[in-house]
């Protein structure tokens, strides 16, 4: 098995893939070896690094022997501008990372401005049911991994130049397909692991704490964050789900029932072993 | 501007267009769906409490509504395996034998198996499709459809800049919020909605309870009324802004709601666009609100504001914080510029508000 490490600084890549796992889960994984350091952010414009951030964890992959994978989130007009000025500084410096898109327009922006950058297609990408609750009646999940699905949006993103498809576990299956179903041009499968995104969104709590009461929320879509969300995900209690959930930011993520997750494992080439829940 | 209003029966087509509707939009499942794929969601919504009934309900809506079109929502997020090829034999059925003007949809896979079957041209992406700037604009108008929704989780400023020529854009106008975005949330109403129960976690303690409060606004504020209005989420003192930033058509949210309310929140953004087609300022077109609807309360912190941008000048600004980078040290406050006029020169633009 490949691996991708989500870790949270450039300095921690551990020697074993799985060590970079949370406790609790690195049993399930097979042996491996990285092959990929991401960085960036999947869910919040915010959260995209800036250049020095960038570089160093470009650099980091280098001395690895590894690639440096840049995850963008769906963006704003603004947050679409964030993206290319952080792809031209790169470039500028001789810095070539693949590129996790999750949006239509950094797809775009790849393919006029950044032809030469490997393309990923993220897990936003891949809208399928992944409601906890619903794990209540079927611990296992509710997956067919019927490959029959996305069979268009595969064959689309083949066209459009997009080496790999990611996901994390959902209730549904299938979006990955199989391993060879492209024919010549093969879409790399790749499982986010252990943390599914259960939703997300511009209103975040945390940002709102920066505000005087009567702000932030809605009010404050636009503006710039500091991030006060980075490297601390909040425990979250739910009433109506005992699995674990945690709050990045201004994402809600949980963890699946073990069950549920080894049937993901085989249909996977690559797996991105985040050390924490992060946006 | 159109105000686009929401249906689940054919009775509620001529109150509707009498409020001010010029358009409407509903659910309607195939026939056999349940018997095939069990309770998978065709249109997003419970298809006893949203839904039209049958074909033959909307039929009788297509006629009612004399030449205004009407929009069949297969926006699921997502569908089961072999639900696709079943959708698209629906679609066609719609447009080319019911008078249905468009097809609303989410999932990439059925868009794509529309537009190989050569409807594209009679698709609406739906907000859930989270088309937010230009270049996804650009996509989805290269993939030859006609229109799109345009998610709520924007500002005036960002619409301003994603609506790019060569496709109608929908813009959302008043009732039911989202505390997710509604494309980015992978959870289903069927357990009731995932966000009613979220808190921000870990004792948050007063965050949490201004995190209950936006949520309750988003919630039209308990689901409550004033005078028969929604207090729900609204964008009428944004209308012409939005009328310069290219908006065609403007959503009005609550296909399950009951008729009356939604004859009140169509005659609602009637009167607001009337007041907004004649030349008012934001503030007018509040004032008009207002006085119709009652609760200025609600308006005065722009605590319903589905665009606050547009009173961008009056919100609270982030406190001074510790930054935790060095980007986040080097971020200033970005300003989203508000086209106000003076009021001692609006009449001047009036008749021109672009």
């Amino acid at each position: 098995m490949d691996y991708g490490l989500r870790l949270t600084s450039p300095s921690e890549v551990p020697s074993d893939p799985r060590a970079a796992c949370p406790d609790g889960w690195r049993d399930l994984l097979p042996e491996g070896r990285t092959v990929a350091l991401y960085f960036g952010s999947e869910f919040c414009e915010d959260r995209l690094p800036d250049p020095a951030e960038a570089k160093a964890w470009c650099e980091a992959a280098h001395d690895r022997g590894v690639e440096a994978t840049l995850a963008t989130p769906l963006v704003s007009p603004e947050g679409l501008r964030s993206v290319e000025r952080l792809l031209d500084g790169l470039a500028v410096a001789g810095l070539r990372p693949a590129v996790v898109f999750n949006d239509w327009g950094v797809l775009g922006l790849l393919r006029e401005r950044h032809a030469s950058l490997p393309r990923r297609a993220g897990r936003l990408m891949n809208r399928s049911l992944r409601d906890p609750r619903a794990y209540r009646d079927a611990p296992g999940g509710t997956a067919t991994h019927d490959t029959g699905r996305h069979v268009r949006l595969r064959a689309l993103l083949r066209t459009l130049g997009v080496g790999a498809i990611e996901t994390d576990a959902d209730l549904e299956g299938g979006y990955l397909g199989e391993r060879d179903d492209g024919g010549a041009v093969r879409l790399d499968r790749t499982l986010h692991f252990p943390f599914t995104y259960a939703a997300s969104g511009r209103g975040c709590p945390l940002k709102a704490a920066l505000y005087p009461e009567g702000g932030g929320f809605a009010q404050a879509f636009a503006d710039p964050c500091p991030a006060p969300c980075r490297g601390r995900p909040l425990p979250v209690q739910r009433p109506d789900t005992a699995l674990p959930h945690w709050r990045a930011g201004n994402t809600l993520f949980y963890e699946p029932p073990r069950e549920a997750m080894r049937s993901w494992l085989p249909r996977a080439d690559r797996i991105v072993v985040h050390a924490m829940a992060a946006p | 501007m159109k105000i686009l209003a929401p249906l689940k029966a054919a009775d509620e087509v001529v109150p509707l267009c009498e409020a001010g509707a010029g358009e409407f939009y509903c659910g309607v499942a195939p026939p056999g769906w349940e018997e095939a794929f069990g309770s998978a969601s065709v249109h997003r919504r419970s298809a006893r409490a949203a839904g039209v009934p049958g074909l033959h309900d909307l039929d009788r809506i297509v006629a009612h509504a004399q030449g205004r079109p009407v929009f069949a929502t297969l926006n699921a997020p997502s569908y089961p395996a072999g639900a696709v090829p079943r959708l698209v034999e629906f679609g066609r059925a719609l447009v080319e034998h019911h008078g249905v003007a468009a097809l609303i949809v989410a999932e990439m896979e059925l868009m794509l198996a529309l537009c190989e079957a050569g409807l594209a041209a009679r698709v609406h992406v739906s907000s859930l499709a989270t088309c937010r700037n230009p270049g996804a604009g650009a996509f989805f108008r290269g993939l030859g459809v006609s229109r799109v929704i345009l998610p709520r989780h924007m500002t005036l400023a960002e619409i301003e800049t994603t609506a790019i020529p060569g496709l109608e854009w929908e813009a959302f106008l008043m009732n039911d919020g989202c505390a997710f975005e509604e494309g980015t949330c992978s959870t289903t109403h069927a357990f009731k909605p995932y966000c009613i129960d979220d808190t921000v976690g870990h004792a948050q303690g007063k965050l949490d309870e201004r995190y209950a409060f936006w949520k309750w606004t988003l919630n039209n504020c308990g689901c409550q009324t004033s005078r028969g209005y929604t207090l729900g989420p609204c964008g009428l003192c944004a209308l012409p802004r939005l009328e310069c930033a290219g908006i065609d058509s403007l959503k009005v949210v609550g296909r399950e709601a009951p008729l009356d309310r939604k004859v009140a929140s169509v005659r609602l953004a009637a009167i607001a666009l009337g007041v907004a087609e004649r030349g008012a300022s934001r503030e007018s077109i509040r004032d008009a609100v207002v006085a119709e609807r009652g609760a200025p309360e609600l308006c005065e912190n722009a605590h319903l504001c589905y665009y606050p941008d547009v009173w961008s000048d009056a919100l609270p600004r982030q406190r001074e914080a510790r930054p935790a980078t060095p980007r986040a040290a080097a971020a200033k406050r970005r300003i989203v510029p508000i086209r106000a006029v003076p009021a001692e020169s609006r009449d001047a633009v009036r008749g021109d508000p672009c």
